[in-house]
């Protein structure tokens, strides 16, 4: 059985563009937690439009 | 999250203002304060909970008397008083200042419901410092309510954190404390995303690429969907599954009450049996007492009659040797049996009338020789009667002991029947059937709708190849496709990442939770966090793994480790490498705030507990009682404590109640008399 695989692999993976963008959706979900009825949508639009313009 | 100070203000048995410091370091993370029942350890930790989130828990009586007592009388009618907590602390480089008031208008002499505000200041490394303008939404990013309870909680109450059914919710708020939740979301969240982009490519995009997005979108929804009903099954499945266990509970505890209630209805019988014996032989005594218990006095009766009747043999009386019927003859005739002529009132006739008066009567002596032959008779009868009410009596006390035993036995059957509902055995088995056809029929479907998503992933992914290749000549257009192949990128890898932290998380936390039980306990159980994080107890019976009830004990120690491990796990993962990026110095550090800390766990217990978190709390406030606190707890802690304090008790209660507390040598107040009610802070160091 190969070994599993870790976050930081997953990670790697990622292209810079794809690596920019998740860590900036963890940090929007990240701050709203607590707000159940938070939709996320036009902040992680906003997102992905500021790492491709 | 780390403690600094705690002030209350008129709050609860707390009159006037009183400030408590909590600062504390890594090498010295304790604080413990001791109070008697009743001085307000509860009240202290609720006013953290008043504080951070403006409620009290729900062992907490009489919440709408928020001010002092002694406070409130002394108001005059229609002045004011403040009631406040304020928490001093600092989370991940920052200080903040949290005050929760409420100024309270004496209009009677009930308080009223409080309607308190939160005012929360920040103050930046540099000193300056800022109001909040959503203090609440602050404090809950800093610490989710529903977290908290895993460090601000009652000793007495914590093994609720493991009971059945506590898992779903206990899952839910680990997942925020070790930042799954925040994938979870994102996860949820980013198909809204991606569906705006792609909205924009099949406006500018062409018709191939609008044709391949429309197939996209359509198996995306049917994605969706069947993803929501993945979710409602198990949903259905987890209240299928809940509601089988407990009807199969509910046919164990028929099988095991079938004995006991036949046992009962035995006992039963006979009791009423040995009842009516036990009367019977009541009965049976008072006919025999009430018919021949006069015997009982005949004894000297009977010797008295036979003394006499032998004195009047000895005196020639008896039997008579002269019948009075004779003598009447004679008078009678006129002539003596000498021949001598009686004529009346004649000496003759006087001489043999003398005779009559000395003469026995014949119906006398019948009498007399028939009662001297029952005087004999009359002993045996009494010598009978003795023997028939002694062994009456026997009877009698044997019947009661009878009846005395089958009470008891009843009674303690009664009493194990007492809990177990019983319900028709067949109706309960029916019922267990239907719940296990239903729980396959959702199976079936689930195992369907899981293979469905397997495919839906597999053609979206093809369709999303399809895609990247296709022609798109509109500048918009290609930007939306690379925009939605970037979301779909990050999407799929949270995905993975979400699995991975997962199961890392509760490998890593049940080997924590194994390492810390193992350090507490005595016995050679093994706790387990299964995949649902539902807790469970095993030991090793040669090699096989059976569970072990959890007792009251066992599952305070359980949720304590729990607790250890929690704690030091959402510290540890925030210092890996992970895709938020590098965290705060003390991101993942929250104190504990124990109030009964060691419930009813035994010395030795108390004292590992009490180790093991002074070793794994990064902030830790105990709240003990003398008799839990001193001795082994206060040996094992007070290395590690950097304040130590007493909730002075001062009450009006009559008597010599005063009571010292000694601690390090040094005796302090404990309870102190007083002229009202009301709790102090005491520092000790």
């Amino acid at each position: 059985m190969s070994e599993p695989r870790t976050e930081k692999q997953v990670l790697e993976e990622l292209s810079d563009e794809q690596r920019a963008l998740l860590k900036r959706v963890l940090e929007v979900e990240r701050a709203k937690l607590h707000i159940t009825a938070y939709d996320a949508t036009d902040d992680l639009l906003a997102a992905v439009k500021e790492i491709i313009p | 999250m780390k403690l600094q100070s705690i002030t209350l203000t008129n709050f609860r048995q707390f009159k006037g203002e009183q400030t408590f410091d909590l600062t504390s370091d890594g090498v010295k993370p304790v604080t413990l304060m001791f109070g008697a029942n009743g001085a307000g350890k509860t009240t202290l930790l609720n006013a953290f909970t008043w504080g951070l989130y403006g409620t009290m828990s729900d062992d907490v009586e009489q919440q709408d008397r928020m001010v002092t007592d002694a406070v409130w009388r002394a108001l005059p009618m229609g002045q004011s008083v403040e009631v406040a907590v304020e928490v001093r602390f600092d989370h991940e480089g920052q200080d903040y200042r949290l005050l929760r008031s409420a100024t309270l208008r004496k209009e009677s002499d009930d308080q009223g419901r409080l309607s308190a505000q939160l005012q929360l200041w920040t103050t930046q490394p540099d000193g300056s410092s800022e109001v909040s303008h959503a203090p609440q939404e602050t404090i809950l990013s800093i610490l989710p309510v529903g977290v908290s309870r895993f460090f601000f909680f009652n000793g007495e109450r914590i093994e609720n954190l493991v009971k059945k059914g506590a898992y779903a919710e206990v899952q839910k708020d680990i997942k925020v404390l070790l930042d799954l939740e925040q994938v979870e979301r994102a996860i949820s969240h980013l198909p809204k995303v991606n569906r705006k982009l792609t909205d924009e490519l099949k406006k500018h995009g062409g018709d191939t690429a609008s044709a391949i997005q429309d197939a996209i979108d359509t198996l995306t929804d049917q994605q969706a969907k069947a993803k929501d009903e993945l979710k409602v099954i198990e949903g259905d499945l987890a209240t299928l599954g809940e509601e089988r266990d407990a009807t199969t509970e509910l046919l164990r505890q028929h099988a095991e009450a079938a004995p006991v209630q036949a046992e009962r209805d035995a006992v039963n019988k006979e009791l009423t049996e040995a009842r009516t014996a036990r009367d019977a032989a009541l009965t049976e005594r008072a006919v025999l007492v009430a018919t021949k218990g006069f015997q009982a006095f005949t004894d000297a009766l009977g010797a008295k009659t036979k003394a006499m009747a032998d004195n009047l043999y000895q005196k020639g009386a008896l039997p008579a040797p002269l019948k009075r019927e004779f003598v009447d003859q004679l008078l009678n005739d006129g002539t003596c049996i000498c021949g001598t002529d009686l004529a009346e009132h004649s000496e003759p006739w006087d001489n043999v009338k003398e005779w009559r008066q000395r003469a026995g009567l014949q119906a006398v002596e019948t009498a007399w020789q028939q009662l001297s032959g029952q005087i004999a008779p009359l002993a045996d009868a009494r010598a009978g009667l003795r023997e028939s009410l002694s062994n009456l009596m026997v009877r009698i006390q044997n019947e009661r002991d009878r009846v005395a035993r089958l009470e008891a036995r009843k009674s303690e059957l009664d009493g194990k029947l007492k809990d177990s509902r019983l319900e028709d055995v067949q109706a309960l088995e029916t019922k267990r059937m239907d719940l296990e056809g239903r729980i396959a029929l959702k199976n079936q479907r689930k195992g369907s709708i899981e293979a469905d998503l397997v495919t839906f992933a597999k053609e979206i992914d093809q369709k999303t190849r399809e895609r990247s290749r296709a022609q798109v000549t509109d500048e918009l257009a290609a930007k939306a496709r690379s925009r939605s192949d970037l979301v779909t990128y990050v999407k799929k890898a949270l995905e993975e990442i979400l699995a991975i932290r997962e199961e890392d998380m509760r490998l890593r936390l049940d080997a924590e939770l194994k390492a810390v039980f193992k350090s507490i306990t005595h016995q050679a159980h093994v706790p387990t966090l299964s995949e649902g994080f539902e807790l469970t107890l095993h030991k090793d019976v040669n090699g096989v793994q059976l569970p072990v009830p959890k007792s009251t004990g066992e599952n305070q120690i359980l949720s304590l480790s729990f607790v250890a491990a929690v704690s030091k796990l959402a510290r540890e993962i925030r210092k890996e490498r992970r895709a938020e990026g590098s965290s705060a110095e003390d991101a993942g550090t929250y104190p504990i705030v124990m109030d009964a800390a060691f419930g009813s766990l035994d010395q030795d217990y108390q004292e590992a507990v009490s180790r093991a978190l002074a070793k794994m709390a990064p902030q830790l406030v105990v709240l003990v009682s003398k008799s839990q606190g001193l001795g082994k707890v206060v040996t094992e802690l007070l290395p590690y404590v950097s304040h130590l304090g007493v909730i002075e008790t001062h009450t009006t209660a009559a008597g010599s109640v005063a009571d010292d507390i000694e601690l390090e040598g040094m005796t302090y107040p404990y309870i102190r008399s007083s002229e009202s009610d009301f709790s102090e802070l005491k520092v000790i160091k």
